[in-house]
């Protein structure tokens, strides 16, 4: 076992490895002068500035091994680098902005995963009636539906109109209290850190920022879960087993909650994690959209200007979760499953 | 069951927050929040050269003078107790001294007492630093006649040029202090400035709503890791990335307000009242700049009060006006224009997507299209100006008359600038090239970044009056990245391309060196026969411009070079814009300032409680 999570963490530095190098091949392709536009981000900011000495300044004309070399070495001495579109380094801007999409993911997981499994159930029960019907075309509405479109309509209407869910992290007087001296922040997470700070209008203000993002993300992955429950309910319903359960006079919803869904859950585990593990990465439209500031949009904007550092730092702390991740539920299989073993 | 137990407790913490609402959306009159989008670079003056960025300095520093209120005609004092004048004798008879009498009692964030020293530190600091790109030359041109830390060290090194400036010699370095020290010296309550020549916006360079003028705390900034005031060390601090300086996220200034946080991670800046401001305290307690990049979401802020204040491109206007409670104002006189700048000696080998064939030839344009006087005048004569300021601009501009904005003093508003004219542009056509270029056509892609939308419909614009002159004529108008834009723009590989300029200091001087001078900053995208245009019609008419305070002279100088711009048809201005404002009725004391980059100066505003 152990020498198993040996092998698998040796296996890390291979992955970043490959993986930063990739960026940096592609990156290749690109000029010097293309390069400097994460320096200059407007025509506006083109006042006085002489390319040819950004490039010399940043020595982006360097060939794209001698930059990798220069990197990796920046990085063996803990060294991401700086980023220019987030205009912090690298390293602070992921553990600012990671905590905010862990924490979305936490709180949109639960509603994703039990709303999808339970519009499942019900597709799969009444299978091919109006009820299966309706469930899913409602479903894949959601699926079709751009999250721009539906992000902005939920804004317009529960903050344009209620005002009840507002965009960001945080309201302004609730920013002020978390900003102030006697707050810590423990993890970046405005909820918990608002409950080990013991103020609670802070943690009801940021959950009141949770809400409209959640609902946008369900409403986008229900048909995603559900489909999964469906088919694997559907498949479970034709065991023989549920047959006996039938036979045997058990009711038909002690069927369905004991025998059924629960032998069905095990493919929309596995498909859950992956998706705790795509959220991680960050949600890039829907945090644009409700002004989320995670770690989706950090990365996006930096790929749009080409700010490479940045890129290849995000790329490699999700390298890092994945492999990690992927680890852990290997073992977590090993653990629940006595058939499974990892040497 | 357990899902359902969940489900309760989900929908109980919907309710409970959903009540706890009404609390919250009250808004704040001590507080302003101000939404902006497109990040700030740095809080440091002496590398901030973008509005964004300029706007948080506004909050934080004072200047040695500042503008009459709203204007840019008059200039009132700050931290220098006189406007410097002939008259009062601060101001020496042939321009070239100029004396600040300190303020005395003014006190920075920190508690410390401002001094003649720290405002002497504050210039000497900016000049030796003198990052690349930066607001620094403006220091540079009056006080020694060049552009550049490197031009100097040249010049006072008797050496043609520099490549590293960190394997200066030691006596070099000294030297290169020492000049920098004597052009900026304290005497007695007073700092003095030593110019190379009389140099008319001197001042302007130094006011209020100019960033790079801010007065810094000498002794704070030493403490904090800044050059330490000493002849030979200033090296270690020439030309830093941004994120290594002083004041990049730190502030310590006069201003009305101290900085509390510039929180990266959350796009957002905190401003706290400052109460021992030695013009008294502001009436606001707090202040926000949020960066939003979505209108949508800063619209609906605004809807909502959560926001006071947002920033509103001219096509969404509609949309704002239409909100109860809110203020707009618009066609609020810009210190900025645009231009399609021609390229009059264009590269064709690596450039064939643009340029085609490279040949008169009806399949490409020759390099030297619009080296012809002709070709220039007719692209001029073909664009809808009025359509681009009603449609594109929505109004919110209006029609130049050649390189200055209307509003600068100095610009011959009576010049009437080139109009749609299709007959005038057909007889221009027919003439260039000697009539080749009327019977063999030509073919020309015109780039604009994407996502910029004003410039690409300002291209489609010039295609449709270019195609309606002769079906010979084909336009392409394309849209890249804006790195694909910036390389070729680089690589002087645009044929015609847009850019605008938004003014450092309200002078005629400001515009016309960018678009006009051989070394300006656009002319080095149009190629070596326009810089040589430039040498032989106004380079030395731009020095003399620029080197007399008699405003007559002046005119003149400036009068000669908008006819000049007009008659060659030199670059095709097109607009000057005008800005707008949004913000909630509660909103008082706003007065538009043209100089400020700040959309909002927080000493100046209030909220009305409601």
């Amino acid at each position: 076992m152990l020498s198993y999570i040996g092998r698998r963490l040796l296996f890390l530095p291979l992955v970043l490895f490959g993986v930063t190098l990739f960026i940096f091949i592609a990156m290749s392709f690109l000029s010097p002068y293309q390069l400097v536009s994460s320096y200059i981000k407007s025509p506006d900011e083109l006042k006085n500035q002489s390319l040819d000495d950004l490039v010399k300044k940043y020595r982006l004309d360097d060939p794209a091994h001698i930059k990798y070399f220069r990197w990796l070495g920046n990085i063996l001495h803990g060294n991401l680098g700086y980023s220019r579109s987030a205009n912090m380094h690298v390293m602070d801007a992921i553990k600012a902005r990671f905590p905010a999409t862990l924490e979305l993911t936490i709180f949109a997981i639960i509603p994703v995963v039990l709303g999808g499994i339970w519009l499942g159930s019900i597709s799969a029960i009444h299978h091919n009636s109006p009820v299966d019907h309706a469930t899913r075309v409602f479903a894949i509405i959601g699926w079709s539906l751009p999250s721009f479109v539906f992000g902005i309509v939920l804004l317009m209407y529960f903050y344009g109109v209620l005002g009840w869910f507002p965009p960001g992290r945080l309201s302004t007087w609730a920013d002020m209290i978390v900003l102030s001296e006697g707050f810590i922040r423990y993890t970046g997470m405005n909820t918990l850190d608002a409950i080990l700070n013991r103020e609670w209008a802070v943690f009801w203000d940021a959950i009141r920022h949770l809400i409209a993002p959640t609902i946008s993300l369900s409403y986008l992955w229900w048909a995603f879960i559900l489909r999964i429950t469906r088919s694997s309910m559907l498949d479970v319903l034709n065991k023989d087993y549920v047959r006996t359960a039938r036979a045997k006079g058990l009711p038909e919803n002690i069927v369905i909650k004991r025998h059924v869904r629960r032998n069905a859950m095990i493919p929309v585990a596995t498909v859950a994690g992956f998706m705790v593990l795509g959220m991680l990465g960050g949600l890039t439209i829907t945090e644009t959209v409700f002004d989320y500031k995670g770690l989706g949009l950090l990365t996006a904007t930096a790929a749009q200007q080409l700010d490479y550092t940045c890129v290849l730092g995000t790329t490699m702390f999700y390298g890092v979760i994945l492999v990690v991740s992927n680890l852990v539920v290997d073992i977590l299989y090993a653990l629940i499953d006595p058939r499974v073993r990892l040497d | 069951m357990k899902a359902k137990a969940l489900t309760a407790v989900f929908v109980a913490l919907m309710l409970v927050t959903l009540g706890y609402t009404g609390f919250a959306q009250t808004t704040d009159p001590n507080t302003f929040v101000y939404v902006s989008f497109g990040d700030p670079d740095t809080l440091d003056p002496t590398y901030a050269y973008d509005t964004a960025s300029g706007e948080l300095i506004h909050q934080l520093y004072d200047n040695l003078v500042a503008y009459g209120k709203g204007g840019v005609d008059t200039l009132v004092p700050m931290l220098s107790t006189e406007v410097p004048s002939v008259a009062n004798g601060l101001l020496s008879k042939d321009g070239k001294t100029v004396k600040f009498p300190i303020r005395k009692g003014v006190k920075f964030h920190n508690g410390a007492v401002l001094t003649p020293e720290d405002v002497e530190y504050s210039f000497e600091r900016a000049m030796l630093a003198d990052p690349s790109g930066g607001p620094c030359w403006m220091f540079f041109e009056p006080l020694f006649g060049v552009q550049t830390l490197k031009d100097l060290a040249c010049k006072i090194g008797g050496l043609q040029s520099i490549d590293d400036m960190q394997k200066l010699d030691k006596n070099l370095i000294v030297k290169i202090y020492e000049a920098i020290d004597k052009s900026v010296e304290v005497e007695g309550d007073y700092v003095v400035f030593h110019l190379a020549t009389p140099y008319p916006p001197f001042m302007q360079i130094l006011a209020k709503g100019a960033s790079w003028g801010s007065i810094v705390n000498k002794k704070w900034m030493i403490e904090n890791g800044a050059w330490d005031g000493k002849p030979d060390t200033w090296l270690k601090w020439y030309d830093p990335p941004k994120e290594s300086m002083t004041l990049y996220e730190k502030a310590m200034g006069t201003g009305p307000f101290k900085l509390v946080t510039w929180d990266h991670s959350a796009a957002q800046v905190v401003f706290e009242r400052f109460d021992d401001y030695w013009q008294g305290p502001a009436k606001l307690k707090t202040a926000f700049i949020k960066y939003i990049s979505e209108f949508n979401t800063r619209k609906l802020m605004l809807q909502t009060g959560e926001a006071d204040a947002i920033q509103v491109p001219a096509m969404y206007l509609d949309q704002v006006r239409a909100l109860p409670g809110v203020v707009v104002l618009d066609h609020l006189p810009s210190i900025t224009n645009t231009a399609l700048l021609f390229n009059y000696t264009i590269p064709i080998k690596g450039n064939e997507d643009i340029v085609g064939s490279g040949q008169l030839d009806g399949k490409g344009i020759p390099p030297n299209f619009f080296n012809d006087i002709h070709v220039r005048k007719a692209f001029c004569y073909s664009f809808d100006y009025d359509a681009y300021i009603e449609k594109v601009a929505l109004g919110q501009g209006s029609k130049p008359h050649g390189p200055i904005p209307a509003i600068l003093p100095f610009c011959d508003t009576s010049l009437e600038w080139y109009s749609l004219d299709l007959k005038k542009a057909e007889e221009e056509f027919k003439t260039a090239f000697g009539g080749e270029l009327w019977n063999k056509g030509f073919k020309l892609t015109i780039l604009y970044n994407t996502g910029n939308d004003n410039r690409k419909t300002a291209a489609e614009i010039l295609e449709a009056g270019i195609e309606a002159v002769n079906p010979k004529f084909k336009i392409d108008v394309q849209g890249v990245q804006w790195s694909t834009y910036l390389d070729k723009l680089r690589a002087s590989a645009l044929p015609v391309f847009f850019l605008g300029w938004h003014m450092d200091f309200p002078d005629a001087h400001n515009f016309i060196f960018p678009y006009m001078h051989s070394v300006g900053a656009f002319s080095g995208y149009c190629g070596e026969d326009m810089a040589e245009l430039c040498r032989r019609e106004f380079d030395d008419l731009i020095a003399k411009g620029i080197a007399t305070t008699d405003d007559a002279i002046r005119a003149e100088v400036y009068k000669t070079l908008q006819k000049k711009a007009y008659d060659l048809a030199l670059s095709m201005y097109y607009v000057d814009a005008q800005d707008i404002r949004v913000h909630r009725d509660w909103v008082k004391g706003y007065v538009y300032s043209p100089a400020y980059s700040a959309y909002y100066d927080f000493y100046e505003v209030w909220k009305e409680a409601k």
